[in-house]
């Protein structure tokens, strides 16, 4: 039996006491002697030619100490993605042109707010009105409004304008596919804008001092951030630090480079003063990245049976004025596709359109909710035409343990079939499906389903995380990590694994972490990863520190490591009682014989070790994972069908992530993403006209409230295990689990109401629009 | 961060606060809870160069005058409106339109009459206008509406959202205004002028002082709905208010006032729909017609993203319910849970 | 030599509060929200500023015990007046219950929405000590929270108040 002390523990957080006392720094509570406070001028139009700037009358405002335009920047462009064939695209200012509303035009640091809100005032534009296009399916039309020219590879494919980038792949034969189908139809779906609803407001300060540039950033990666601001900064990346802070919130919307980073930076460096920079949540909401608005349409194949034959699907993205993170999540829309259910002959093309929009950036789940809202949904049709339940169709495609997938990775022991099983069972689904619809009254009750996976820790710049271990003389540990705790729990994880491997009590470990000076690189917390990746740098780490010691007290004992036991950083012989000896004597031992080695052990991993690259975006070629996470969730709704206002009553998610480190962590992270989706369902919107930003605060962007969140339970299938000294495999629990439970509540309102809705939000319009339509052909028939 | 300065005078009585609002002009605001009017200045909807803040005066308890009449000071926070045993006792859809407002904290700092005296509310100018809708719009002084392009009448299609200002009508309240020219009383309808620009109809140094609410009938019944999206920290899509009574019969209406709100520049009472339900027996085919006849009747603006017609559907749904409601209580065979506030 | 620019009018006043028990006097503006006294003059940045529009709840504060948002109200109004932030919770290294039990029922995890959480919920349990699920939420529908989902909130309060619910965490 596999004794575990920590590891599979539900212990509380390590950074819990400062963030319940208030003594949690977050970027925007460091404070610095002679701060100025930055501002960004931003563009009135959605899409103009800049004929002039001027700025001579904000300099000479008095509390103005610095005013830039990109003519102050190096010109050094930047971009989310950052490839030979997607090369960066994006400058830190506007030169020339501005292409959505909210654009970044000039910066000012001043004494104060007002007088940085005068100075911006102050700053004079004129421009020439461009006609812009906001519609992705306008934006394609030969003759648009050219925001982007189309990219030079993907002109010799398709004839559309503004395309960003294509993403073409698949395998198989699927007009053969389809030929031999008893069945196939096709759908077409609609996933809207929403954004990530960070609590903390996007903040820096950047303080230019001794030829470093040290700052605090609210990110979700400091070494993502790091190379991109010394880059544009025409910097060595060793000449900036990005300093630890807590940070509120991110959900994918942190790790870009924004404009406001590079311009607190370069005004520090003008003024020789620190420059803070705060965005207003009116600027989040209209200026800065949000998700990724999708329209899919698939087309579906299937056997009497229900097995998938074939599959052809097209993905086009809303994807704004710079490339962004749009031709990432068109690749990733394949990847969702694939990974759950085998499809034997696959057509995927997904097109990134630029529109006059502002920039899209990864948003918790990056393209999964949305493909697997579709898919699910068209799922559940076919199943019902072919008198299928929910559950059986789902079990026939799901993969099997150890299967392989057509990319070459394989699923390893992948537990979908046992998460399908156990949600159907738990939900009791097959018995409920179907009862809502018939049942009388106006209140009526539905139950659905959802499938997903999701990869971990694919290969995207650093690529890898280091870990330190230090000992210190008292036999603590000190653990230097670049991982960065967003809320998700990393520094507690870590703190459990490396007091596992050391046989320490958890008290004795602490964390430093996130500091490109001091911390060793990291992957960050944007592509579900940290558990695995710096978990396991951090398991090695804390093992190479181990090994040391427990060597060492072998040598003295004269024994084999393997006769060695540790309790209380004491190790013990076991074939001798009588020896023993405390982790503080070791060490002093060490330094006394080991020519004054304090002990330090060093970690690091990498996933896909023979690979060396990320997969190619426009083919899908390479390896992408070598951790698929699945999940199936299931939700029930009650519909008002007079109305048409339904809601949530109850969520439940069975997922296979391996196994938790942290179990109530794991269930902090289920019940966030039930939450989130439940917004995405029923709740939020961006609302936008002509590339104005219509609703720019909470009040208006509905997120849920207390009183929206559903019961929400949850279950592990347990796949992997975690054994000391030995590399483990964990799997993705963070971003995945916002998918499934849409695409569940999407068939729920079916189950309670027969409407089939083939766009999010599921707004109580279209509910009842869908309820008279049915009853209009109801009585058509009759 | 309110990005300009502005003086702030903090008098003690309110005859001292109209005094200075009279000699500062329209250059001054008054302020309450500060809930509706902070926001504005923030986002200079207002630009007052003078705030004249009520925060040093101390309203007093509501009380049960002789005649029956209750006496609500205008500076009453809507929290303690929502907890008051005699406000659930004797007007308890005002408890209950209070208990509606926005979020916990929203209710412990906004006031009745503050509630009452908010601005009306559309997307466009409830916003900084740094860079985004940098023109201004009629409402702040203007030549442009945005969401109504083809708006040439120089007027404001916002929507005025008061979650109490419906139920203050169906109860048939008044209120009570110190000015220069002493005290006035006239009934919470006529506080409403019906247009975006100006949506109140009150003169200069005119500070609302009190809410009265006057002692029900016998066989009063009352329902009220705030329709919206999320529970809780929001304004409504429409608020629908009905106080009616009954005939001895238990059946026959005897007289109603049925107001909507959150849909036009003022709540709007549906006085048709009133006269058809006055004498009408409130069955159960009635009132649903009713509720049909009262969605036809009121003539929503599209606002917050939601559409005139939905908004009329909800509201032929939600006001049936309503008028249920109303009509048991005044029977007296409210239940328990529809007596008081459901959550 | 430069000329001295013109000394402005001011309309700065000297205000006094009692944060927490101790008093603070700080000159303000009129113009100056009580979160930005708190954090920026004060210097307890506990409080967060999450919206500046009123709509988050994350710089909520206890005014003379009531629940308010400090982004919404004027420093200048407080004067002579009691707040208490989320600095004041515990009682030097004693948490309160709350905080206890939100760190029990794991109820914070970016912890940007935590103080103000916890200050609602405290107004809440001060007046009603044995809150139903109901009045928990009512008390905090004017804190938006993004990551926890709010049911852990939900448990810490009513785990607070001797409901019944066992810590989840250890």
């Amino acid at each position: 039996m596999n004794q575990l002390n920590y590891v599979g523990k539900s212990l509380r957080r390590k950074d819990g006491p400062d963030k319940i006392t208030g003594r949690a720094v977050y970027s925007q509570d460091v404070k610095l002697p002679g701060t100025l406070v930055g501002r960004l001028l931003r563009s009135p139009h959605a899409h103009a030619r800049i004929l002039r700037i001027d700025t001579s009358k904000a300099m000479a405002l008095p509390g103005v100490k610095a005013v830039i335009t990109i003519d102050d920047t190096k010109g050094i462009k930047h971009g989310f993605v950052e490839t030979p064939r997607y090369p960066p695209d994006q400058e830190v200012l506007a030169r020339g042109r501005v292409r959505h509303v909210g654009e970044e035009i000039a910066a000012v640091a001043a004494i104060d707010q007002i007088t940085a809100q005068r100075a911006i005032d102050l700053i004079e534009v004129e421009y020439e009105i461009l006609p812009a296009v906001f519609d992705p399916l306008e934006a394609m039309k030969p003759g648009a409004p050219e925001v982007q020219p189309t990219h030079p590879k993907v002109r010799a494919e398709v004839p559309y304008s503004n395309i960003g980038g294509r993403t073409a792949t698949g395998w198989g034969d699927v007009e053969k596919g389809f030929a031999e189908s008893d069945y196939v139809r096709e759908d077409r779906f609609e996933s809207h804008l929403r954004t990530h609803g960070y609590l903390e407001p996007q903040v820096t300060l950047a303080h230019w001092e001794n030829d470093k540039l040290n700052v605090w950033t609210s990110s979700m990666g400091t070494f993502v951030k790091r190379a991109k601001l010394a880059k544009v900064l025409d910097l060595p990346y060793s000449a900036v630090r990005i300093h630890k802070t807590y940070v509120g919130g991110t959900f994918g919307g942190k790790i870009d480079l924004y404009s406001h980073e590079y311009c607190a930076a370069r005004l520090s460096m003008l003024t020789g003063r620190p420059v803070r920079i705060v965005a207003t949540r009116e600027e989040i909401f209209s200026a800065y990245r949000h998700g990724q608005p999708l329209i899919m349409e698939i087309k579906t194949g299937v056997k009497k049976d229900g097995t998938i034959v074939a599959q052809q699907v097209r993905a086009i993205n809303n994807a704004g004025a710079f490339r962004g993170s749009g031709v990432v999540v068109i690749f990733l829309a394949w990847g969702f596709t694939m990974i759950p259910y085998r499809i034997p002959n696959l057509a995927y093309e997904g097109l990134s359109v630029h529109t006059n929009n502002p920039v899209r950036a990864p948003q918790r789940g990056h393209g999964c909710p949305q493909i697997r809202f579709a898919i699910e949904s068209q799922l559940d049709t076919i199943a019902e035409e072919l008198g299928i339940d929910p559950v059986t169709i789902r079990l026939r495609n799901a993969r099997k343990p150890r299967e392989q997938l057509p990319n070459g990775d394989n699923v390893h022991e992948g537990g979908l079939i046992d998460c399908i099983k156990v949600a159907g069972e738990k939900a009791d689904v097959v018995r409920r499906y179907g009862k809502g619809r018939k049942a009388g009254g106006t209140v009526r009750r539905g139950i659905g389903m959802g499938v997903s996976g999701y990869f971990g820790g694919s290969l995207i710049y650093p690529n890898g995380s280091g870990v330190i271990v230090k000992m210190a003389d008292d036999g603590s540990a000190t653990v230097l990590t670049g991982a960065i705790d967003v809320g998700q729990g990393s520094e507690t994880v870590i703190a459990q694994i490396v007091a596992e491997e050391l046989f320490l009590p958890i008290e004795d470990v602490k964390i430093v972490s996130s500091d490109t000076d001091t911390t060793p690189q990291d992957i960050g917390a944007w592509i579900s990863g940290m558990t695995y990746v710096t978990g396991n740098a951090a398991r090695q780490a804390a093992g190479n520190a181990r090994d040391k010691m427990l060597q060492l007290a072998a040598q003295r004992f004269n024994c084999g490591v393997d006769d060695l036991y540790v309790a209380d950083k004491v190790v013990y012989n076991r074939l001798d009682p009588a020896q023993s000896m405390s982790y503080r004597d070791i060490i002093a031992l060490s330094i006394a014989t080991r020519r004054g080695d304090t002990v330090i052990g060093e970690g690091f991993w990498r996933t896909m070790r023979d690979v060396p690259t990320h997969p190619s975006l426009a083919t899908t070629k390479g390896r992408w994972s070598e951790n698929y996470a699945f999940s199936c969730q299931t939700a029930e709704v009650e519909v008002d069908t007079e109305t048409g206002e339904a809601r949530v009553l109850k969520a439940l998610t069975v997922h296979d992530c391996g196994f938790p480190v942290n179990p109530a962590l794991v269930k902090n992270q289920v019940d966030g993403q039930v939450s989130m989706a439940l917004g995405h369902a029923f709740l939020e919107e961006i609302m936008m006209k002509d590339g104005y930003t219509l609703n720019p605060t909470w009040l208006d962007y509905r997120m849920p409230t207390i009183h929206e969140m559903a019961e929400s339970d949850d279950a592990d299938v347990i796949t992997e295990e975690y054994v000391v000294g030995k590399p483990y495999r964990t799997k993705e629990v963070g971003e995945g689990l916002v998918s499934g439970v849409l695409a569940a509540i999407a068939n729920a309102i079916y189950d309670a109401t027969g409407v089939r809705l083939h766009s999010t939000p599921f707004t109580p319009e279209k509910i009842l629009k869908g309820l008279r339509q049915l009853e209009r052909e109801r009585r058509e028939r009759a | 961060m309110i990005l300009y300065d502005f003086d702030l005078e903090r008098p003690n009585t309110l005859e001292e606060a109209s005094a200075l609002l009279r000699d500062k002009g329209a250059d001054a605001r008054v302020l309450a809870g500060g809930t509706d009017l902070l926001p504005n200045m923030r986002v200079e909807v207002v630009r007052p160069a003078t705030v004249v803040s009520l925060g040093a005066i101390t309203p007093r308890d509501p009380v049960r005058e002789t005649d029956g009449t209750v006496r609500i000071d205008a500076l009453t926070r809507l929290a303690t409106l929502e907890g008051s045993d005699l406000i659930r006792a004797a007007c308890p859809m005002l408890a209950e339109a209070a208990h509606r407002v926005a979020g916990n904290q929203i209710r412990q700092m906004g006031t009745l009459g503050g509630n009452l005296c908010q601005e009306t509310r559309c997307l466009y100018y409830n916003q900084k206008h740094d860079y985004q809708f940098k023109a201004p719009c009629y409402k702040r002084g203007g030549e442009v509406c945005y969401p109504y392009p083809n708006n040439d009448r120089d007027t404001c299609w916002s929507v005025y959202m008061s979650d109490t200002a419906p139920a203050l009508i169906a109860l048939g309240a008044e209120v009570e205004i110190v000015g220069p020219g002493g005290t006035r009383r006239q009934p919470v309808e006529q506080l409403f002028t019906g247009s975006g620009l100006t949506p109140h109809a009150l003169g200069a140094g005119e500070i609302l002082s009190a809410v009265l609410v006057p002692p029900a009938e016998p066989r009063f019944g009352w329902g009220y709905h705030k329709s919206s999206r999320r529970g809780g920290l929001e304004f409504g899509m429409a608020v629908m208010a009905v106080g009616l009574t009954l005939d001895g019969d238990g059946a026959t209406c005897r007289g109603a006032r049925m107001v909507i709100g959150a849909v036009r520049e003022k709540p709007i009472r549906l006085t048709a729909t009133e006269q058809a339900m006055t004498g009408a027996k409130l069955d159960e085919a009635k009132i649903a017609e009713l509720a049909a006849a009262a969605a036809k009747e009121i003539n929503p603006l599209p606002h917050h993203g939601f559409t005139k017609s939905y908004i009329r559907d909800n509201i032929k749904i939600h006001m049936r319910r309503v008028l249920s409601e109303a009509t048991a209580r005044a029977r007296g065979t409210g239940t328990a849970e529809n007596g008081g506030h459901h959550d | 030599m430069t000329e001295t620019p013109k000394r402005p009018k001011s309309n700065s006043r000297l205000i006094a509060l009692c944060v927490n028990g101790e008093w603070h006097e700080v000159t303000v503006k009129p113009r100056h929200m009580l979160v930005e006294v708190l954090r920026e003059m004060i210097g307890l940045t506990g409080t967060k500023d999450g919206c500046e529009q009123g709509t988050c709840g994350a710089c909520t504060v206890l005014l003379d015990e009531r629940p308010v948002l400090s982004c919404m109200t004027l420093a200048a109004d407080c004067d002579g007046r009691q707040l208490r932030t989320v600095e004041g919770l515990a009682e030097g290294e004693k948490l309160s219950v709350l905080q206890q039990a939100f760190l029990d029922q794991g109820a914070v995890q970016c912890g940007f929405c935590t103080p103000g959480m916890l200050l609602s919920a405290t107004a809440l349990l001060e007046r009603t000590p044995k809150p139903t699920t109901d009045e928990i939420k009512k008390a905090l529908e004017g804190n938006l929270c993004r990551c926890t989902g709010y049911n852990a909130i939900v448990a810490a309060v009513l785990q607070a108040s001797d409901q019944g619910v066992t810590p989840l965490m250890k």
